[in-house]
């Protein structure tokens, strides 16, 4: 064969090999299940339950965890004043209603329950969850003090009622209380065990902490003394530890285990069709994006400084960028149309969503390419950007690229190690980098955080006195309406100024044996345990 | 030999010293650190800071070094920064299981190797030469994680032989321990297999046709008898040597089997320490990991004494 012939020949293989894209199957609803509880379905009472984790939790101590792992765990083991429901909503979990707040907003009631103990014997009352509420405020090593808010002062006036008091009103406290900053510790095992704590959890909750062996699983057993424990069917659960995703599908097929989580979209319709499994579905709270460095020159939260590329200086080249990547075909071939695309940080299934906050950047090339053009840079436009080195961050990254040529930008794939990526995120060293967030029940949390001026984890190193008026005004109202007006508008200004390309939102997918019952899933993510059962006439 | 096994054991202690910094440097030129890979997604500063000077990474490397040092001699290696468990229990829990799992997958290399091997130096030009070459052509040019997915989807899922993953102590239910350990260790020998096969049969070969043998055989001896008598014995020699070095490629070998298989070995913990920037347990493996190393090098070189007396009379010589 001459050159001539070869040489395209090779060329088209190779292109071939890299562009990930294929033609769309056609486009399958997916419809949400979070699972069904127990109900009148004839359960076994006892047995084993094992569950493959996608990730090792890190310490069981709900003051100082980051990972979201531990809240699986923790969910059998340490009950919070609130919960999610089905539908997303606050409930009532330990505290027995929803706060009353003070007309100023800056006083806070909850009802707390009492006549119940923790797994150690000792009564819970509202005076338990001062302490803890205090050391998830005070301990130096919180991951949980910023989630709180501006506290000034906690207090139990009674053994059912716990006071937060405020400098400035904090809509997101609530629903911070229905995630870790929301549990509750035995007050006698924090003053027995101290910042050793998460060696031997004790809380309320159907299940008590066992034994955990580190990098292989976490064992916890029925409590006997959980006020609920007629719902409570199995002895035990264990959680074992299988981080890679092919592992977790194959042990669910050969019923080595019988629910995982985290199952990635490559296996699910395989495990989907399956009679003897069931796959839980629910939309995430959370987003996945690609954050571009605006001004984060000196890592971050130290003072921004403007980055002299067009890319950083101009909004036109991150909004061509934005046009550029066609959101619904990427995300319906790379992840098989599991996930949802996604333009903005607010979830559109929850009540602060709205049609400005859900609307999206159409995907044209040609005014990517007329927007170049306007902002005066050569096209191509050169990007570089790193990605963490997982299969699928690496597949949709690849289709990103495929994608945004055709809008006129060249960009350049650089996979790192996932703690790398944190560090480069945190220095300030990458021009853009693709990263998500698990999401929080409230907006406040997937929003200031990532965008107000000066805060911990603007990577971008992004400032805008419009945006970060808007943001403050928001996490200060109570009334939901006027929250999701004030959230749209922030949406509509992130939409023009791109310091994060938002891309696609996750599906969480868990997948549990049909011989089990029980197993739910929220939004939040946690996979709920504490009150499955194995079907009767089986182990 | 007294001076031999002195000198020995002052070079092992040299080794060890400076694996230590090697290991102690190289985890901190990874970018990142414990208390921002612990953090993960959420990076509280406050916290993050909290963390780091808990740890004393505020120190300078020297300083840190001495104090892991000083530690390390009175045997504690310290708690792990992800989940606060000391260093010893996991090291005490982990190694076990790598030490079953390379010494089964051992066995399955050797026993197999060698029959592979004799196999094909017996009927060395015929089909079963070319059966037992084949075989170790196949496990040498596979990849191990490649073939130990397969195992697991066919040999687990599919036609549920074996578990899928998970580990049971052999020695609290033998039976059961060693069958949940059975697919890894042949995953993880069959590399190891495949260059015992090809050892033994080169040296059987040149025994065989060597003039000492063809004596043998003119003088009666039965060819079984010279295979085995002769053959494999000189063989052994190759075969140890092999299996001392190949020790330390089952260590890193079983990093990814006990990955593949879920057994929580010191691989999976190595792997797992380092994603997790989890200081003091990396240095505390690479450590324990060198350790084993220099043994079965010293266990190795001990034992050639036994098998060929050659080596003995050389040695007295020295």
């Amino acid at each position: 064969m001459s050159r001539r012939i070869v040489l395209p020949v090779l060329a088209a293989v190779l292109l071939g090999a890299c562009v990930p894209v294929q033609h769309p199957a056609a486009r399958v609803e997916h419809h949400d299940d979070f699972g069904t509880p127990v109900g009148n379905t004839k359960v076994a009472e006892g047995g084993d339950l094992v569950m493959g984790l996608s990730s090792e939790p890190d310490k069981l101590d709900p003051t100082t965890s980051s990972s979201l792992y531990t809240r699986y765990v923790m969910s059998t083991i340490c009950e919070k004043l609130y919960d999610l429901d089905a539908g997303g909503e606050i409930v009532p979990q330990l505290a027995t209603e929803l706060p009353t707040i003070a007309p100023d907003g800056r006083t806070v009631t909850i009802p707390v329950r009492t006549g119940i103990t923790f797994a150690d014997g000792t009564p819970f009352d509202a005076n338990a969850v001062r302490t803890s509420l205090d050391r998830h405020l005070n301990n130096p090593e919180s991951q949980r003090a910023s989630e709180l808010g501006p506290i000034t002062a906690i207090t139990a006036p009674d053994a059912s009622h716990v006071v937060i008091r405020y400098g400035k009103p904090f809509a997101p406290i609530t629903a911070a209380l229905a995630d870790r900053a929301g549990m509750i510790l035995s007050p006698r095992a924090l003053s027995e065990e101290g910042d050793n704590f998460g060696d031997h959890p004790v809380c309320v909750g159907p299940f008590t902490f066992v034994e955990r062996i580190p990098q292989t699983l976490i064992k916890v057993a029925r409590d006997p003394e959980y006020y609920d424990a007629e719902d409570v069917h199995l002895d035990t659960i264990t959680y074992r530890i299988m981080s890679d995703a092919n592992i977790r599908a194959a042990n669910l097929r050969s019923g080595d285990v019988q629910v995982a989580d985290t199952i990635s979209p490559q296996d699910v319709d395989a495990l989907a069709k399956d009679p003897d499994l069931r796959v839980l579905q629910s939309p995430s709270l959370g987003y996945q994006g690609i954050t571009i460095n605006v001004g984060n020159v000196d890592g971050v939260g130290k003072p921004t400084r403007q980055l002299d590329t067009p890319l950083a200086r101009d909004p036109r080249v991150r909004l061509a960028f934005s046009h550029a990547i066609d959101r619904q075909t990427l995300v319906d071939t790379v992840f098989n149309n599991w996930f949802e695309p996604a333009c903005s940080p607010i979830a559109p299934q929850t009540e602060y969503a709205s049609d400005a906050s859900n609307g999206c950047p159409r995907f044209d090339p040609k005014e990517s390419r007329r927007l170049l053009a306007e902002a005066g840079v050569s096209i191509p436009y050169h990007i570089d950007m790193q990605v963490a080195n997982s299969q699928d961050q690496l597949r949709f990254a690849q289709a990103i690229q495929a994608s945004v040529a055709e809008g006129g930008f060249d960009l350049e794939i650089i996979p790192v190690e996932y703690s790398t990526l944190l560090d480069v995120q945190k220095n300030g060293t990458f021009e853009a980098l693709q990263l998500g967030w698990s999401g929080r029940i409230d907006p406040d949390g997937n929003t200031t955080r990532f965008l107000a001026t000066g805060k911990a984890a603007n990577y971008s190193g992004f400032s805008s006195s419009t945006l970060d008026d808007l943001l403050a005004r928001a996490s200060q109202t109570t009334d939901v309406t006027q929250r999701a007006v004030l959230y749209g508008q922030a949406v509509q200004l992130l939409q023009k100024e791109n310091p994060v390309v938002y891309t696609y939102r996750l599906r969480n997918l868990t997948v549990h044996a049909t011989r089990v019952t029980g197993v739910e899933v929220y939004t939040d993510g946690v996979v709920r345990l504490g009150r499955a059962a194995f079907v009767t006439g089986e182990d | 030999m007294l001076r031999y096994t002195f000198h020995r054991l002052w070079q092992s202690a040299l080794t060890l010293a400076l694996a230590s910094i090697v290991v102690f440097i190289g985890v901190r030129a990874l970018p990142g650190d414990p208390a921002t890979a612990m953090a993960g997604e959420e990076a509280d500063p406050a916290a993050v800071a909290a963390v780091r000077a808990k740890l004393g990474l505020d120190e300078s490397i020297p300083v840190q070094y001495l104090k892991f040092l000083g530690n390390a001699i009175r045997g504690d290696f310290g708690e792990s920064v992800r989940t606060g468990t000391p260093v010893r229990d996991m090291i005490g829990a982990t190694l076990p299981v790598t030490v079953q799992l390379a010494l089964y997958a051992m066995l399955v290399a050797v026993l197999a190797g060698m029959a592979f091997g004799v196999i094909a130096a017996v009927f060395r030009g015929r089909w079963p030469e070319w059966v037992a070459n084949g075989f170790s052509l196949f496990a040498l040019s596979v990849p191990t994680f490649w073939l130990g997915i397969l195992a697991v989807l066919y040999l687990a899922v599919q036609l549920g032989w074996f578990p899928a993953s998970g580990y049971v102590s052999p020695f609290s239910e033998p039976l059961r321990g060693l069958y949940y350990l059975t697919l890894p260790a042949v995953i993880l020998g069959m590399t190891h297999a495949a260059v015992v096969q090809r050892q033994t049969r080169a040296s059987m070969v040149e025994t065989l046709t060597a003039d000492f043998v063809r004596t043998a055989r003119a003088k009666g001896l039965s060819r079984a008898a010279v295979v085995f008598r002769y053959g494999l014995r000189n063989s052994l020699i190759v075969v140890t040597t092999i299996v001392g070095l190949q020790l330390g490629g089952l260590i890193a070998g079983a990093v990814v089997t006990e990955r593949i298989f879920g057994l929580p070995g010191i691989g999976k913990l190595t792997l797992d320490s380092v994603f997790t920037r989890d200081y003091p347990v990396i240095q505390a493996v690479v450590l324990v990991i060198t350790l084993a190393y220099i043994v079965i090098n010293l266990l190795v070189d001990l034992l050639y004494t036994v098998i060929d007396p050659r080596v003995r009379v050389s040695g007295r010589a020295q």
